[in-house]
């Protein structure tokens, strides 16, 4: 029972909390912009699947994190293109190519990594990872240097991103447009909003942070790759944006909360405490359809979500 | 869809092409012959890709897909085995295929397949002992079929009640039952032998027979068959599917004419998520006759696909779920033979898959040379 407890409070539960949730904020702040301009993108998890191979192959082969860190998030912005060039000029089923580009993506990763490294024995390969940004003086307080002022660049920036992000999504003219686009796109266009080019613009920027997603996970925390690498994050930042009401703050809340919530029953796992941990795990969806319903009223979901926007029809 | 003005897709590309002397026009009617043209076009352009990916790993193209050919239909065996990878997709695509064409989203069907098995496991744990083979196995399936609806029933009711988003709810559906699932399998369901999250194997009575002895061959593809049959009748000849259609077509339309949308919506839910249960009980009992995390190969969401490269139709999912059962049996030789990843078959799938949607669009148009004077 006070395993039970103090678990709850860990200063390495906590830190690794953050670092859990890294990706998640990253890829739900990417797909909230995403879908500020209309467009469901269900192929999170593709992408960050695709982005964490680029990371760990150029990081491995060209012996350079920075340039697997580039390369991730090129990866990712190419295939979030694609899905560009097909929900937003060719206006196909947003669900079913968001789908699609799951498939693709982890089917194409997992084969390139088959080809470039055949399966040899038990041993899986292993790329750097980058050490810990630990920030002068601060990291040196008693807990809560070790929780806050130890993570990862990543994880600030990401954390940095989102007074940014705000600031430009609600402050500016782009932003004003950016929004509009995903509730009255026959408004925008009226306006000379160029609408397809602004869904190109959110989708390359939801990739950019997906891409961003797929390196922190096989560049800075692990060194390795693997198909399952995602592990659902794409699907749980798609829930995070439900749950954080398409805002950014909540956004952040809600990432650290899924974040802690995995730290807590992976700690709780480690000391062996006998708990249904899968509980705790199925609660962010759980909660993720309670927000649903009862948000319903006050809802922020953009008004045309998931609907193509076709010239000149009504 | 219907404008007096044609709409092009992709509004830029539009001046371009009408300085080459060039337009697009919708076409007024799109001939079956141009959807099969599609569909055969994307899977070649599928595969032609592939075979760049093939030929960049240094290995025969020739002989990478005479292999994947050789294990998907080269031997009477091989072809038994498609038909085993392909029953269940049949069941999840047409579960997808029920749904899409009532415009209801279930994304949900991997979790549906799981709530099936799991439906199953519970009564073959409860009555295997008392239950003779003859009624254990329709007791199963229906077990399967009540427990996927009700699970899909849950987002169904959420729609009509609340009106949430099902895409979102489906999907979150899918992740807690699975948590549900190995939750039971570290504890309750775990079988007391074994050190991995597995159930105790499925007693002799309540497995599903095969159709031909000394294979895999299940009676579970015949089911799955019959289904397909059944969701072309509820949807063509009963009152039912006449709604569903409706309700696809035009839901505000449809509620005019006395359809209760939220009724239909519930119904299409609980019918799709039985579908995908099906599946669930036909590779539980007739496949792996034990219930583990791993006994879906992603079912769920390739039904989706398979529903919409069969044109949501029931025999054009059939014949796609035979497709795509194809390739993952064939992969798994040409993996042997050639040592391709057989991960390739989920990018052939992926790409087939992108074709065929933009394939979909880009058949309501046609090229129209301009008459001007140029």
């Amino acid at each position: 029972m006070n395993d039970v407890l103090e678990a709850l409070i860990n200063v390495g539960v906590l830190a690794s909390a953050i670092r859990i949730a890294t990706p998640l904020l990253l890829a739900a702040l990417g797909e909230m912009v995403t879908e500020r301009a209309g467009i469901l993108n269900l192929g999170i998890e593709g992408t960050i699947t695709v982005s964490a191979f680029g990371s760990f192959v150029v990081a491995d082969k060209a012996d350079s994190l920075w340039l697997g860190v580039v390369s991730g998030v090129g990866a990712g912005i190419l295939l979030s293109l694609l899905m560009a060039v097909l929900v937003s000029s060719i206006k196909v089923e947003q669900v079913v190519a968001g789908l699609a580009l799951n498939l693709f993506g982890i089917g194409m990763a997992f084969y390139l990594f088959r080809a470039v490294y055949p399966q040899t024995g038990s041993e899986m390969p292993r790329s750097d990872t980058f050490d810990h940004a630990e920030i002068p003086l601060l990291s040196d307080i008693p807990a809560v240097g070790e929780v806050v002022f130890s993570q990862h660049w990543l994880t600030y920036a990401a954390i940095g991103c989102c007074p940014l992000l705000w600031w430009t999504l609600n402050r500016t003219q782009f932003g004003l447009e950016l929004r509009s686009v995903g509730n009255n796109p026959a408004a925008c266009d009226m306006r000379g909003i160029n609408v397809t080019g602004m869904q190109y613009l959110a989708l390359m920027f939801g990739g950019l942070m997906a891409g961003l997603a797929g390196a922190f996970l096989s560049v800075f925390l692990s060194g390795l790759f693997f198909v399952d690498v995602a592990a659902g994050r794409g699907w749980i930042a798609l829930a995070i944006v439900i749950f954080g009401n398409w805002r950014i703050g909540r956004i952040l809340a809600g990432s650290l909360f899924f974040g802690y919530l995995d730290a807590y029953q992976l700690s709780l796992q480690a000391r062996g405490v006998d708990v249904p941990h899968q509980l705790l795990l199925a609660l962010p969806f759980a909660l993720t359809i309670a927000a649903l319903v009862v948000n319903r009223r006050r809802s922020h979901e953009p008004l045309h979500l998931g609907v193509p926007y076709f010239r000149g029809e009504r | 869809m219907n404008t007096d003005a044609p709409t092009t897709p992709g509004a830029s590309s539009g001046s371009l092409l009408r300085r080459s002397g060039w337009r697009l026009e919708k076409r007024l009617a799109v001939k079956p012959w141009h959807e099969v043209v599609t569909l055969v076009g994307a899977f070649i352009i599928g595969l032609a890709i592939c075979s760049i990916l093939i030929a960049a790993s240094d290995k025969s193209v020739v002989d990478s897909y005479r292999a994947l050919f050789d294990g998907a239909f080269g031997s009477r065996r091989a072809v038994y085995e498609t038909l085993v990878q392909a029953t269940p997709l049949i069941f999840t695509g047409l579960a997808a295929a029920f749904a899409f064409r009532a415009r209801v989203w279930n994304i949900g069907g991997e979790g549906q397949f799981f709530a099936g098995a799991m439906g199953a496991f519970f009564v073959s744990n409860l009555w295997h002992a008392h239950l003779p083979r003859g009624v254990m196995v329709p007791v199963l399936f229906i077990a399967a079929a009540a427990a996927g609806a009700l699970w899909a029933s849950i987002a169904g009711l959420l729609k009509a009640r609340y009106d949430t988003n099902e895409i979102i709810t489906t999907v979150m559906l899918n992740f807690i039952v699975l948590l549900i699932l190995s939750y039971l399998l570290g504890d309750m369901w775990r079988s007391p032998d074994t050190f991995y999250f597995q159930t105790v194997t499925l007693p002799e009575s309540a497995h599903l027979p095969l159709i031909v002895d000394g294979t895999r061959l299940h009676w579970g593809f015949g089911i799955a068959v019959a289904m397909a049959v059944v969701v072309h009748v509820l949807l063509r000849r009963t009152a039912l599917g006449y709604e569903v259609r409706g309700v696809g077509i035009n839901r505000t339309a449809g509620s005019y004419k006395g359809i209760s949308v939220p009724r239909v919506t519930v119904l299409v839910m609980a019918i799709s998520g039985a579908l995908a249960g099906l599946a669930g009980a036909a590779e539980f009992s007739g496949v792996h006759h034990r219930l583990q995390l791993d006994i879906s190969n992603n079912f769920g969401f390739v039904g989706i696909i398979i529903a919409l490269i069969g044109r949501l139709h029931p025999a054009g999912v059939v014949v796609s779920a035979i497709a795509f059962g194809a390739l993952v049996n064939g992969a798994v030789t040409m993996q042997i033979q050639t040592g391709i990843p057989a991960a390739l078959v989920d990018v052939i799938q992926g790409l087939s898959l992108i074709f065929v949607l933009t394939g979909a669009v880009a058949v309501r148009y046609r090229l129209q040379r301009t008459h001007t004077d140029e």
